[in-house]
């Protein structure tokens, strides 16, 4: 069914594909920019990503400014502003992130502060609150999950609340996005695994949420294809190429689509997971899938019968709340598979949480703004609910 | 617009027909957008003063609205507004209810925008929820989203009494169920709301 009404925008350029990375240099010079600030972390150093970056610029007369390797696995506030004033000390003109989401929008955080002059993250959430321009991004992910390389939005750790922010903005896309096999090849197993698992949630959310359209619906559907043929391959082999890049696209597809469809309470829970525990935003997503899905297919059970195509189901003539259900043990194999290859846990008590917690979660759950976009109302109860399915 | 008792299968067209040819002669009418928005403005102006009044006496009489305040800070404000240049509202929570501050956004700390007056008038009116508006981006929202959650939370408790139930299938994802409790809380609203809509039309009249 046609929405009465629906918005769709992607104005970013997609380079995908072998040594893509070294074009950086080039798309620079396009968007006038000089000096580079590299946004990473850690983990991208010591796997040695950064060095491909910085062959990139060998023979070019742009330059990278500063390479900014702080960015914690959940990116926070603290971190954001630090990062904002080293761009203006080193005076630079644009952002390259490389890393995972958490690297990417910790550059897009600080952009936004960057850019709207402020000295606080903080003031500036919440959706479509962004008036200034921001400066120039090339994000070139190194996992092949988030989407962040495509979206409007920037998940960021508010580490006095003890929550997870969000900022949304049409602003906040980033003006290159780099898929190169080279930055996902050396990701281990269960990094493939848990951020494969959040792009399907990306895809499978944007497919069934408040906000969906047909052209976000195509964009769903292609994402889920890619990763229903090479999520398990990429996993279970570390140099298949055409699997990981095949990854990484499925990842940026789930991103557009999202991202101009938003998602549901699976990131709502998965959000406050990680806010309350500290529970990886992919495994998170990979546990509640199966059972988001469940409880959505109440309120829409044909938006979710019609996933089990793509995820390798037959296409079926029993009634629509029986192929959801269907959609969601498909769903559970695919986590099953995963989990026999890389480890990812497929229930909350294995991801390290304690019964405890539950209500905490729940609490925050609801409170989350992705909520809004859930098919069916979600009350505390019903994510109490959920999450002791899950645990 | 249909003249339904006038409504039969022979004249089914022909009233149709009527009404759309008039509506495109107002049209044409060199004043009439003018007319037009400052209708809807005026229309927006007094329900958003409404719904201010009906918060007021909701977080006075239903318990439920209490129990979803009482976890808020003293103080706390929402502000409601149409861009760009349409009425807005902030109510912040004051003692253990929520009141209307005035007319215009007064340092909230959360702001629902909505992007024009066509954006606002179903909400208001309640032809359309606040979910499927922010599902067409008809809304957006300045200020901390857990705060903004909370308002929503609360503001579905107060539609919930407002509204007649015939109104729910548009307003809400899942109907709520009042019970006798419910239904007594709800007439409790309708009797005070018409005076305190009175009390707040003269206090914060502009």
């Amino acid at each position: 069914m046609l929405p009465k009404y629906f918005q769709f925008f992607c104005p970013i350029k997609i380079l995908s594909g072998s040594k893509a990375v070294s074009n950086i240099p080039f798309e620079m010079g396009i968007l006038g920019c000089k000096r580079a600030m590299v946004v990473t972390d850690k983990g991208v150093v010591n796997a040695g990503l950064i060095e491909i970056i910085k062959a990139a610029f060998a023979d070019s007369d742009r330059e990278i400014g500063m390479i900014f390797d702080e960015t914690p696995p959940d990116s926070s506030n603290r971190i954001v502003n630090k990062l904002a004033k080293l761009f203006e000390k080193e005076q630079c003109d644009c952002f390259i992130a490389v890393g995972g989401g958490s690297a990417i929008d910790t550059a897009k955080g600080a952009n936004i502060v960057v850019s709207e002059k402020s000295d606080d993250l903080l003031k500036l959430q919440g959706a479509e609150n962004i008036k200034a321009n921001l400066k120039p991004m090339i994000a070139v992910p190194t996992t092949a999950g988030t989407g962040s390389e495509v979206t409007k939005a920037a998940v960021i750790y508010n580490e006095e609340a003890n929550c997870k922010m969000s900022f949304i903005s049409d602003k906040l896309y980033p003006c290159i996005a780099v898929l190169d096999p080279s930055m996902t090849a050396t990701m281990p197993p269960r990094i493939t695994a848990m951020t494969g698992m959040d792009a399907l949630t990306h895809a499978a959310e944007a497919y069934t949420c408040l906000q969906k359209n047909p052209i976000s619906d195509i964009f769903a559907k292609g994402a889920i294809e890619l990763i229903h043929k090479y999520l398990v391959r990429a996993t279970e082999n570390g140099k298949d190429e055409e699997a990981h890049l095949g990854m990484a696209n499925a990842a940026l597809i789930a991103g557009v689509a999202f991202s101009n469809s938003m998602t549901g309470v699976c990131h709502s829970l998965a959000h406050a997971c990680g806010g309350v525990c500290h529970v990886p935003h992919g495994i998170g997503n990979a546990i509640f899938l199966p059972w988001v899905l469940e409880y959505n297919s109440e309120k829409i059970p044909e938006c979710v019968a019609e996933l089990s195509c793509v995820l390798g189901g037959e296409a079926d003539k029993t009634e629509a709340r029986q192929q959801a259900m269907i959609t969601a043990s498909l769903v559970r194999d695919l986590l099953t598979r995963l989990s026999k290859v890389s480890g990812i846990p497929m229930r909350l008590r294995d991801a390290g949480i304690t019964e405890d917690k539950l209500p905490a979660i729940a609490k925050l759950t609801i409170n989350d703004g992705a909520l809004v976009y859930n098919p069916r109302e979600v009350t505390y109860d019903d994510a109490l609910s959920i999450l002791k399915k899950a645990f | 617009m249909h003249l339904n008792k006038y409504k039969t299968k022979e004249n089914h067209d022909f009233m149709d027909d009527a009404v759309y040819k008039k509506i495109s002669l107002l049209r044409k009418l060199p004043f009439y957008p003018v007319m037009q928005s400052r209708a809807k403005f005026l229309l927006m102006d007094n329900m958003m003063l409404s719904l201010g009044s009906a918060f007021e006496v909701a977080s006075r009489c239903v318990p439920e609205i209490k129990r979803e305040i009482a976890g808020w800070n003293e103080g706390r404000r929402f502000a409601m507004q149409i861009l760009p240049k349409g009425p807005a509202i902030t109510l912040a929570k004051q003692g253990d209810r929520v009141r209307i501050v005035g007319k215009g956004v007064q340092a909230s700390d959360v702001t629902f925008m909505f992007k024009n007056l066509d954006a606002a008038v179903p909400v208001f009116v309640g032809l359309q929820s606040t979910h499927e508006a922010m599902a067409q981006s008809k809304i957006m929202i300045q200020g901390d989203n857990a705060y903004a959650q909370e308002f929503n939370r609360a503001m579905s408790l107060v539609l919930a009494n407002l509204f007649p139930v015939f109104a729910y299938k548009h307003l809400f994802k899942a109907k709520p169920k009042l019970g006798v409790k419910g239904l007594i809380n709800k007439s409790k609203v309708y009797l005070l709301l018409v005076p305190q809509s009175v009390v707040n039309t003269i206090k914060h009249f502009k």
